[in-house]
């Protein structure tokens, strides 16, 4: 198999783009993938102070390398969530991949906070994914707007994007139908969040971490549920073997042309205050991390 | 399919699979695609891996090959 660029023999093969291509194609490829993304979706500016959530698995090592090379203003918050089994790990590669790229990072140990997900989860009933979930989004958010950053980026990617879609329209869940998509303005104290690499699959992050020479994390967490995103992920991955290009055709049409008939028909959104006790945006008095710590308190 | 202890014949083909930390053995295989049909993957799913290198799936495999499958959704 041929470098559709440049005609030397390729190391990858792309069949969703009827492409492929030799390594500093692949690069530039990806490169170009993740610019689009950017500038179709007015996602950050080189005068943004971009937050970069970073596991240390591919996706966010990926997306924090790529911003870095095209030279954007980035810094990393690591949130070590306390799980003995992987915590130590991710953060490990987390530390080393920013030392090594000379990308500030702070590292936020929920330990300290008494939030540890060892604890949480012996503590409290919820899906201890959909808490995990919800105390990351409160810290990346916080850390973001109390340092002055005006963006957070994420490395989710097109297979991430077209599961959670899938998921939801099997539900016809219209509050997150409207609310999906690669970028969420700022508002109301909420920070501006954007998703560069949601046009790279899966697939693609791992040959760009390959190809990069990225040290990636591999510590699955013990807590990983098989929840219902896996099986849209292998549906959609198995349609695309058959139509090669549906999965970002699905995406950019839902953005394009289904998004909007989902909007609320009225213009009354949920009020939000700051919480009594920490200042975020709530419906409540008390935001739900503050109701978690003193749960765990 | 042969188990790894039988080290008899240098020319076999040697899979390794990540995350699972399986190796299988391989007497005769053509192509990466051939491989992956073998065991049952799929080629947007995985990086094939030889020396260090990345293999498209139309491409011939040699005797002696040591070849490492890694699944992309397993790491990160
Ligand atoms: S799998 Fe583990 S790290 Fe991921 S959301 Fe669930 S608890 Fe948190
Ligand atoms: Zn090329
Ligand atoms: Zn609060």
């Amino acid at each position: 198999m041929k470098c559709t660029r440049c005609k030397i023999p390729a190391v990858v093969a792309l069949p969703s783009h009827n492409a492929a291509f030799c390594k500093d194609c692949y690069l530039l490829f990806a490169q170009r993938l993740v610019e689009r993304a950017i500038k179709e979706h007015q996602m950050c500016d080189h005068a943004d102070r971009i937050l970069v959530a970073i596991s240390g698995g591919k996706d966010s090592l990926a997306l924090s390398w790529q911003l870095k090379t095209l030279g954007y203003d980035i810094s990393g918050l690591h949130i070590d969530l306390g799980i003995p089994e992987s915590s130590p790990i991710a953060r490990q590669y987390s530390e080393r991949f920013c030392d090594k790229y000379e990308i500030p990072l702070h590292v936020l140990q929920m330990t300290d906070l008494h939030l540890s997900m060892k604890e949480v989860k012996k503590r409290v009933k919820r899906p201890i994914c959909s808490v995990c979930g919800q105390v990351k989004r409160y810290f990346f958010n916080k850390f973001a707007v109390e340092n002055q950053f005006s963006v957070v980026a994420t490395g989710h990617n097109l297979d991430d994007e077209t599961s959670r879609l899938l998921a939801n329209v099997m539900r016809w869940d219209m509050d997150y139908l409207h609310d999906l998509g690669p970028v969420m303005p700022a508002k109301k104290g909420f920070a501006k969040k954007i998703k560069p690499l949601f046009r790279l699959s899966e697939f693609e992050t791992a040959n760009l971490c390959f190809l990069a020479g990225i040290d990636y994390g591999y510590a699955p967490c013990p807590y990983s549920s098989k929840a219902s995103f896996p099986v849209y992920k292998n549906l959609l991955l198995d349609l695309e073997d058959i139509q090669p290009g549906r999965k970002i055709h699905f995406y950019d049409g839902f953005l394009k042309r289904g998004r909007k008939g989902f909007m609320p028909m009225d213009d009354e959104d949920i009020t939000v205050h700051p919480c009594v006790e920490c200042g975020y945006p709530t419906s409540t008095g008390q935001c739900g991390v503050c109701r978690l710590r003193s749960t765990m308190s | 399919m042969h188990s790894t202890q039988e080290k008899r014949y240098d020319y076999r083909i040697t899979v390794s699979l990540e995350p699972e930390n399986q190796t299988l053995v391989f007497d005769r295989l053509k192509t990466v695609l051939q491989l992956l049909n073998r065991i049952g993957r799929k080629p947007g799913r995985v990086l094939v891996i030889r020396d260090g290198q990345l293999l498209t799936p139309d491409l011939i495999l040699a005797p002696g090959d040591k070849i490492l499958v890694r699944d992309v959704g397993s790491k990160g």
